[in-house]
C-alpha cells in the first residue's frame, strides 16, 4: 500500500512550514497540539467542533482537497470526541434528563471525526471509524490494505486522530499511565519512573497501489496482545520472516519508548533483535493511543528525522527499511513496516 | 427570579448567546439589538436553534412547544429580550 500525501497536526510544527529540529516543550505533563488556524473549515462549523474532530477534520481536509473521488474515509481514534461526549453526559445528570443540546451529541461519537471529513468534502463513499484503543490506527491500515485488494484503482483516506480530553486524562492518570511528577518532555527518557506523558494529535495519508510518485511503502501491519516478551520477540522474529525482512535489512527503528519504566522491557526486547539507530518519538508528541499514525508520518519524512530523536545510532543519507514497533499500556503491540 | 432592566437582560443574553452557541470570536458588543440571528445577520442556523431553544428554557424556564412561536422569539436579541420578560419563570 503505497502513500502519496500526508498531513500531521502534532504537539510540533509539524502541519503547514515543518519544523522539527526545535522541540516545543510540554505543559503540565500534556503536550497539546499546535492547532493551525484550520482556514478550510467554515467558522459556523468550526466552532462546534471539538478537539478530535478539529484535528481530525483539519489534517484531513488538505489531504481530501486535493484529491478528488477519494473511494473511502478510514480513521482511527480510541476515544474521539471524548470531552464533548463527557459534556453531553453530565448535561443529562444536570438536567435531569431534559432538554439537552444537540451539539455536544453530535461531536460526541468517535465515528464524528470521519463522518464529519465526509460531509465537508461532500464523499458518500465508505466511511468508517476503527475504535480498538492502541491498535486502533494499526487496524484502519489493515482496513485500507484489504480494501485495496479487492479494489485494485482505488484510493483511501486513512488516518489516526486522538484528543487529551480532561476525563481521559484523569483516569488515565488515576491509573498510572501518566507521570506523578513534573516531568518535561524533553527529560522523558532520562528518569526512572512509572508513567509518561499526555499527548494528542492527528495524522492523515492519502493511499493506494499506484507506486508512481509515492512517498513510501506500508509493506505489512501485525498487531498482538501480550505481556510477555518472548511472546513478543517471536512475533517479531516470525514478522520480519513473513516479509523475507533480515533484521540488518532494517535502517531506523522507530520506537514508541514512552518513558514509562514498565514498559522497558518490550522496547529492549525488540531492540534486542534489530539493532538498527533507533529513533524516539514520544517526547514530542506524548502518548496517546494513535500515536503511531505520528509515526508512520515521521517515517515518510525518515530523511529529515533530527538528532535529538535517536537513541541510539544516527540517521542514514537514504534509509531504506523502517520498522515502527509501539506498545500501548504494556498490552497491545504493533509493528508497521515501511519501505522508502 | 432575577429582576434587571431591559438593557441588562439584552446585556445577559448576548454573552449566554456567545457562551451556548461558542461564538468565541464574537463579544456582547458586535450583536446588534435588531440585528436578525438567522441568515445574514449573526449567521446562525437550525442546529443553533435548538440549542436557544435549550438557553430559553434553563435559564429562564421558557419552554416554547410550538415552532410558529419559536420563530416569532428567535428574530433577534430584541424579540427575545421581549418574550423572556413577558414569559419568564426564573
Amino acid at each position: 500500500m503505497y502513500i502519496h500525501q500526508h498531513t500531521c497536526i502534532s504537539a510540533q510544527q509539524t502541519f503547514g512550514e515543518i519544523e522539527l529540529n526545535t522541540v516545543k516543550e510540554s505543559v503540565n505533563n500534556k503536550l497539546l497540539a499546535v492547532e493551525p488556524k484550520y482556514e478550510g473549515i467554515p467558522p459556523g462549523i468550526l466552532r462546534r467542533m471539538g478537539k478530535a474532530v478539529r484535528l481530525g477534520v483539519g489534517a484531513a481536509l488538505p489531504v481530501i482537497k486535493n484529491n478528488n473521488n477519494i473511494d473511502g474515509i478510514i480513521i482511527g481514534t480510541a476515544n474521539g470526541g471524548m470531552e464533548d461526549c463527557i459534556k453531553f453526559l453530565n448535561q443529562i445528570i444536570d438536567y435531569e434528563e431534559g432538554m439537552l443540546t444537540p451539539g455536544n451529541f453530535v461531536q460526541s461519537t468517535p465515528n464524528a471525526i470521519a463522518a464529519q471529513a465526509g460531509l465537508m468534502a461532500a464523499n458518500k463513499s465508505y466511511n468508517i471509524t476503527h475504535v480498538h484503543r492502541g491498535l486502533a490506527f494499526e487496524n484502519s491500515l489493515l482496513d485500507a490494505m484489504m480494501l485495496l485488494k479487492e479494489n485494485q484503482e482505488a484510493k483511501y483516506l486513512v488516518g489516526g486522530v486522538d484528543e487529551i480530553s480532561t476525563y481521559n486524562y484523569n483516569i488515565d492518570y488515576l491509573e498510572g499511565w501518566y507521570k506523578k511528577t513534573a516531568t518535561v518532555n524533553t527529560a522523558l527518557y532520562t528518569g526512572d519512573s512509572t508513567g509518561s506523558l499526555a499527548g494528542e494529535g492527528a495524522a492523515m495519508f492519502l493511499v493506494s497501489n499506484n507506486s508512481s510518485n509515492a512517498v513510501a511503502y506500508i509493506q505489512a501491519v501485525h498487531s498482538i496482545h501480550t505481556t510477555d516478551t518472548t511472546q513478543l520477540s517471536s512475533a517479531l522474529q516470525h514478522f520480519l520472516q513473513k516479509n523475507n525482512i533480515e533484521t540488518e535489512d532494517i535502517d531506523i527503528l522507530i520506537s514508541g519508548e514512552n518513558g514509562d519504566n514498565r514498559l522497558l522491557k518490550y522496547y529492549k526486547a525488540i531492540e534486542n533483535i534489530v539493532h538498527a539507530p533507533a529513533a524516539r518519538y514520544k517526547h514530542m508528541t506524548g502518548e496517546f493511543p494513535t500515536s503511531t499514525a505520528i509515526a508512520v508520518w515521521l517515517a515518510c519524512n525518515a530523511d529529515k528525522l533530527p538528532a535529538h530523536m535517536f537513541k541510539s545510532g544516527d540517521n542514514e543519507a537514504a534509509p531504506e527499511n523502517i520498522l515502527i514497533y509501539n506498545n500501548y499500556k504494556g498490552m497491545q503491540h504493533g509493528f508497521i513496516l515501511i519501505n522508502k | 427570579m432575577e429582576t434587571m432592566d431591559k438593557e441588562q437582560l439584552k446585556q445577559k443574553l448576548k454573552e449566554q448567546i456567545i457562551q451556548f452557541l461558542n461564538l468565541t470570536d464574537k463579544k456582547p458588543e458586535d450583536i446588534k439589538d435588531d440585528e436578525p440571528l438567522f441568515g445574514e445577520g449573526l449567521g446562525l442556523d437550525s442546529i443553533d436553534s435548538i440549542e436557544l431553544i435549550v438557553l430559553l428554557s434553563r435559564e429562564y424556564g421558557i419552554n416554547i412547544q410550538d415552532p410558529k412561536e419559536g420563530r416569532k422569539v428567535l428574530v433577534d436579541i430584541n424579540t427575545m429580550a421581549d418574550y423572556i420578560q413577558q414569559h419568564r419563570t426564573k
